[in-house]
């Protein structure tokens, strides 16, 4: 199990990247935190001609907080959202997701623009980035532009990146600080990539007990992480309950697009779907009523 | 572009250099190339934590990084742990005492886990201790023994 | 024979033993803990070259051609070997019953996804994996055959060529009465199981180095290699080789679980070497291959089976129908694996008319091959699960059943309705201790507090046998020809050197069980000496003793009657030396606490070294046909095996350990995962050499047995593609998944085995699988649903739990 062969650049800045990968548009990887790269490569279900390793371009490695919110920079490791101050202040959400996220030793190289480059539907961050409204920078030969992560996601490990664009930073904005969130996953063992998992952010008016605002986003059961509107909608103006939670993951669990795979069948991960929202909800509830 | 490189690094306090082909793993240059055989290698795929060693400091899987990426970096394998005159890393001892290991061939990679875990970490408790290992496969042992081993080095490292 | 092994450690020539019934440092720690161990992927040699295998991408294909011109043009690839010279220089793969086997690669077709069809040695195993991708072959698809129940009914193709049938092995056994048992119950419940195969994952995959010098004929093999007597004689067979031209050394391993015979690779790779014509070349198998290509996967089996019972719960009669899906061939010992049930058909209960009937059939899968506790923890579930099952419809507490059947404290040595004996035991007593230390009946009234709740608590409770020492005889009902005896040496060589220290060689390596400390121990008390002063080393197949290896729960007690025998005969030569040394009679010299003493004369004494060390010097001192050499080897074998008759009767084993467990889960109601609340065992071994490292193997065994019943199988689709060819997809239990068991020990030392140690390697495995699936089906109970497949994944939980919904 030993890579193919491949040229190697290990650029220190970006437009050196961007130049190498730009001279490449078909055949080249990008090689941030490796952890989902490198196993491809080395079962020779990844075939590029070159590797473009943009682990030594240092300006990309930072955490910083702007007005904007949190910057996180395309060498920024996973395991900055247990270790930063602050993410755990700002976004204790994301903190509680990197547990989620497979083992600190995949944490330690693992990229945080690295797992939303790679896209993959089971996986926690991308969903979050959704669930947060980041803004994902995509840096060409040419000029930077800024997606949406609601737009980022196209399909199974695509985004709207191009060939010859690095995903360089993502921003999450300063979140609403009346809204409480909950993340979580049924997995086969901990630290696997989830059957079914949702992110989800509640608010309730500040006068009654009535939901003002809500934020449903799954995994694992779409070509893309999925943000469920239909029953968001469903949420907003109704009193915090089973009743309304109910509703919503009923809704949730059809709206969802799964599909079948050895460890679950599309049919298991709509219920269950339902289930996590339920459960998500309620811990959502539970955060607010403790704040 | 050459297909290979020069690659300079320190593991455990020695600067070692060596050339590769830019595809070679970072494991198969420890061991095929710098004579470290120490880290073995259990899945090539980044799952089953035998081949972690330290990274800067940090606990990673040398089978799913290029050798080429540790060039300047200073590393740390498990035949770094004890002094060189025979005396064994209290989180060897452990080890040791508490039974943590059978056939051996994942507890390099075990070890080199808990020493950043203690490191970093010299309190940590049952569950993080079980959240840090989680990332380490043993068929032997059941992992009961490994835990109160790790338990063990971090009492007797606290104390010291 | 030397005089009477000790029965007990209390009688060893030692006032109070030091190490041996206690926990005693290893000597295999510093090495492995350093990272100095040398396996068999540590070992490179000047000029050695690196193999790596094409392997079929079709489950079942005729081979039209295969083009390796390509590939041997790249730059550092030494040859590429094909099924041609394979078939001109080999015979097919050992395998019982014989005649079910394909070559090392595949010569006209391929038989399975991931069967070898090529092989290219390199100057490194990169260039190795880049030749395979420039051999060219063709292949003609033809119809896969994945339905092991469809397979055997002549409606299917055939996997072998040459064969008019998929139906390897087909057996029935019948003991006692059976009719009669089921026309006496009132009650029999009949199911069906459905087992899923999994397999050993040792963390260290397979390596073999294969040195075939074409001047001498020598060929050496090096790697992490186990039982060098079970590969040759697979290698004498299938290469036509001399046997004393074929050197094997053993590398430690870093675990087996089954799998490091690897029989078919060896063969492979030596066939390479030849081809090679001097070069060494390795193989190191990778992860996928692993996976995919080791033939150790195990037990992918439909049962269909019968308990019958009075109403008070006495077991009458027990049949079990049971189709084992081998794979592609009948390969190595697998067929062993449906028989080793004879040998406790009724598990630790006695069942006096059973009814086995056992088919092997041939798809296009990966082999089957050995594994840990070779073929027994499904047949213990079914046992256990049927038993609850009953206890249910008749009304009692299934532990009342279990303690209705047990066999008796006083009904030991049992002979087994095949004939197998088991030792001792004290199964009721182990499971009240069980009982006792579980707080049982508070967990019950949990459970019925939770129930009330709507939550879905069970509880599980299942026991096992693990026959020690197994091996050939079973084997004698799958190829009566070749399986003729009821040996399973172990030997060893001990010494003391002109310094007075003690060397012992062994025909095993290390590889998890503490296999060189065991021999340490024992050694350190029996010529009183500190474990400091022995060395213990593993030699290669040409200098050893005969030895099995620690192989079907049978280390301990081989191995110590191999230890204690060499020692013996060493003692008894000392002491004609001895005796000219103190003036004394032979007759009056013994030795005890590491002296030489002169019976009933206080303070005349010598210690071993000092008698080994002029024993050395002064030859011409010696008694008559005492040589000044101060060595001894022995071989234990197992006493009174028998090969079984025609109806599968005979004396199988020697030891029989009992264990007994238990197990608290609950079922999330609607994602259908299982998380363990509670996990305890008792394990009646009975006299633990090392306890530690005993409690190490049972904890082992539980995490294996974890794996078996929620997570680990390997899944294939229609095509006979497999589905989990990597570690994301084949679930290994981790530190999160592995419950923190209690262990409680229950010692009914054995009166047959030296030192009254019972084999307990495979352990926990036996017993857990069972505890798990019936306490998954104990918290689905209420819901009137069960299921009867494992493992228990979350999807298949789920879908009787949609089953109960739509009830």
């Amino acid at each position: 199990m030993k890579p193919a062969r491949f040229d190697y650049y290990d650029p220190r800045n970006l437009p050196e990247a961007l130049e190498i990968l730009d001279a490449h548009p078909d055949d080249g990887k990008i090689l941030a935190g490796g952890q989902s790269l490198m196993p491809l490569l080395n079962m020779r279900l990844a075939r590029p001609k070159i590797v473009v390793d943009i682990n030594r371009i240092e300006a990309l490695n930072y955490v910083r907080a702007t007005d904007a919110g949190v910057l996180i920079g395309a060498n920024a490791r996973q395991r900055v959202l247990q270790t930063e101050k602050l993410i755990g202040e700002r976004f204790p959400i994301m903190r509680e997701a990197g547990y989620l996220i497979a083992h600190p030793q995949i944490r330690s190289r693992g990229t945080i623009c690295g797992s939303l480059a790679h896209a993959d539907p089971a996986a926690e961050l991308p969903a979050l980035a959704v669930a947060l409204d980041a803004e994902l920078v995509a840096s060409g030969p040419k000029a930077s532009r800024t997606i949406s992560a609601d737009a980022f996601f196209l399909s199974y490990f695509t985004t709207a990146l191009q060939p010859n664009e690095i995903l360089t930073e993502a921003r999450f904005p300063e979140a609403p600080k009346d809204m409480a969130w909950s993340v979580l996953e049924v997995s086969r063992r901990h630290g696997d990539f989830a059957l079914v998992g949702i992110v989800a952010g509640l608010a309730v008016e500040r006068e009654r007990p009535v939901i003002n605002r809500a934020r449903l986003v799954y995994f694992g059961v779409g070509a893309t992480p999925m943000r469920v509107k239909e029953a968001e909608e469903l949420l907003i103006g109704q009193a915090p309950g089973e009743a309304a939670f109910d509703a919503a993951a009923q809704i949730a669990g059809q709206r969802v697009d799964p599909s079948n795979d050895i460890h679950a069948t599309a049919e298991y991960r709509r219920a269950v779907t339902a289930t996590l929202t339920r459960r998500a909800l309620r811990a959502a509830m539970q955060k607010l009523k403790a704040n | 572009m050459a297909t290979t490189r020069t690659i300079k690094l320190r593991v455990n306090g020695r600067d070692y250099e060596g050339t590769a082909e830019v595809r070679k793993t970072l494991v198969d240059f420890l061991r095929e190339d710098l004579g470290l055989t120490g880290t073995n290698v259990g899945c090539e795929h980044g799952v089953c934590g035998a081949c972690t060693i330290l990274m800067n400091g940090e606990a990673v899987r040398s089978c799913i990084m290029l050798a080429a990426q540790a060039d300047g970096a200073e590393l740390m394998t498990v035949e770094g742990l004890a002094k060189p005159g025979g005396e064994l890393h209290p989180i060897q001892e452990a080890f040791r005492e508490k039974h943590g290991l059978q056939c051996g061939f994942c507890t390099p990679g075990f070890l080199m886990t808990t020493y950043e875990l203690l490191q970093k970490h010299p309190d940590a408790d049952e569950e993080e201790i079980k959240e840090w290992l989680s990332g380490n496969l043993c068929r032997c042992t059941g992992y009961q023994d490994i835990l109160e081993s790790v338990k063990l080095a971090a009492s007797r490292l606290r104390n010291r | 024979m030397p005089k009477a092994e000790p029965k007990l450690p209390s009688e060893l020539p030692i006032t109070q033993p030091r190490y041996v019934g206690k926990d005693s440092p290893r000597m295999e720690d510093p090495l492995s803990l350093t990272g100095k161990v040398e396996y068999g992927n540590d070992i490179r040699t000047l000029g050695m070259l690196h193999a790596a295998i094409l392997r079929s991408p079709h489950a079942h294909a005729l081979i039209k051609s295969i083009d390796t011109s390509r590939a041997e043009k790249l730059p550092g690839v030494a040859a590429v070997l094909t099924g041609k010279e394979v078939k001109a220089w080999s015979r097919p793969v050992f395998g019982v019953p014989e005649g079910w086997t394909g070559y090392a690669l595949a010569v006209e077709k391929t038989h399975w996804a991931g069967e070898p069809v090529a092989v290219v040695a390199a100057s490194d195993r990169y260039i190795a994996e880049d030749a395979l991708e420039l051999i060219d072959v063709e292949y003609e698809p033809l119809e896969p055959v994945v339905d092991a129940l469809k397979a055997g009914t002549g409606s299917s193709p055939c996997v072998l060529e040459g064969k008019d049938s998929n139906v390897a092995y087909d057996r029935r056994f019948v003991f006692g009465d059976v009719e009669g048992g089921m026309a006496g119950a009132d009650l029999i419940v009949r199911e069906q199981f459905r087992w899923h195969r999994s397999s050993g994952n040792p963390i260290e995959t397979c390596v073999c180095i294969a040195d075939w010098d074409p001047f001498t004929g020598m060929l050496t093999l090096r790697g992490g290699h186990r039982s060098p007597h079970l590969i040759l004689p697979a290698l004498v067979i299938s290469l036509g080789v001399s046997s004393q031209q074929v050197r094997i050394v053993q590398s430690p391993l870093g675990g087996s679980f089954g799998v490091k015979t690897f029989a078919r690779y060896v063969v492979l790779i030596a066939l390479m070497a030849k081809k090679l014509g001097g070069r060494a070349v390795k193989w190191t198998e990778d992860r996928i291959e692993h996976l995919v290509g080791n033939s150790s996967h195990a037990w992918d089996r439909h049962y269909d089976c019968e308990l019958a019972l009075k109403r008070d719960g006495t077991i009458t009669a027990m049949t079990m129908k049971l189709v084992d899906d081998l794979g592609a061939f009948a390969e190595w010992l697998a067929i062993g694996m449906l028989l080793k049930p004879l040998l406790c058909l009724g598990s630790c209960y006695h069942i006096a008319n059973v009814d086995y009937s056992c088919k092997g059939v041939l798809t296009n899968k990966t082999p089957q091959g050995p594994l840990r506790a070779f073929g027994l923890p499904p047949h213990f579930w079914i046992i256990e699960q049927l038993i609850d099952i009953a206890a249910k419809k008749l009304g009692l507490e299934a532990n009342e059943i279990r303690r209705r059947n047990f066999i008796r404290k006083d009904q030991f040595p049992y002979i087994s309705p095949s004939g197998n004996v088991y030792d001792s035991g004290n199964y009721e007593g182990s499971l009240e201790l069980l009982l006792d230390r579980s707080g049982y009946d508070r967990l019950r009234r949990e459970q019925q507090q939770a129930r009330a709740e709507g939550r879905l608590v069970g509880i599980g409770v299942a026991s096992s046998v693990e026959p020690g020492l197994t091996g050939p005889p079973m084997l004698a009902l799958a190829s009566p020809r070749i399986f003729t005896r009821t040996s399973s040496p172990e030997g060893i060589l001990v010494r003391f050197d002109g310094f007075g220290k003690i060397i012992a060689e062994l025909g095993f390596p290390p590889g998890g069980q503490s296999q060189h400390s065991f021999v340490r121990q024992i050694l350190a008390d029996y010529f009183g000496v500190k474990l400091e002063d022995i060395q213990v080393l593993t030699v290669d197949s040409l200098s050893m003793q005969p030895s099995t290896g620690p192989i079907s729960s049978s280390m301990a007690i081989a191995l110590s009657g191999a230890v204690l025998g060499a020692a013996a005969r060493l003692a008894d030569k000392l002491k004609l030396v001895a005796a000219v040394m103190l003036e004394a009679s032979a007759d009056d010299v013994e030795l005890f606490d590491g002296q030489f003493r002169v019976r009933g004369v206080p303070g005349k004494s010598l210690a071993a070294a000092a008698v080994t060390q002029f024993m050395m010097a002064r030859p011409d001192l010696l008694p008559e046909g005492v040589d000044g050499n101060p060595q001894a080897t022995y071989v234990w074998n197992p006493p009174d095996r028998t090969i079984p008759d025609e109806k599968g009767f005979g004396r199988y084993s020697v030891t029989a350990a009992g264990a007994q467990h238990l197990c608290m889960v609950e079922v999330d109601r609607e994602t259908g995962q299982v998380k363990i609340l509670k996990y305890v065992m008792v394990d009646d071994c009975g006299v633990r050499l090392n306890p530690s490292v005993v409690r190490g193997m049972l904890m082992g065994g539980m995490a294996h047995g974890v794996g078996a019943a929620l997570l680990e199988e390997y899944v294939y689709d229609d095509q006979g593609q497999m589905l989990t060819s990597s570690y994301m997809d084949y679930l290994m239990p981790t530190i999160m998944e592995v419950p923190a068991a209690e262990e409680h020990e229950m010692c009914t030392p054995s009166p047959i085995a030296p030192l009254g140690v019972k084999g307990v390697g495979e352990g926990a495995l036996h017993t857990t699988p069972a505890t798990v699936l019936c306490a998954v089906n104990d918290a689905l109970e209420p819901l009137g649903v069960r299921i009867t497949e494992a493992p228990m994944t979350p999807l298949r939980i789920w879908r009787a739990l949609q089953g109960a919904a739509s009830h």
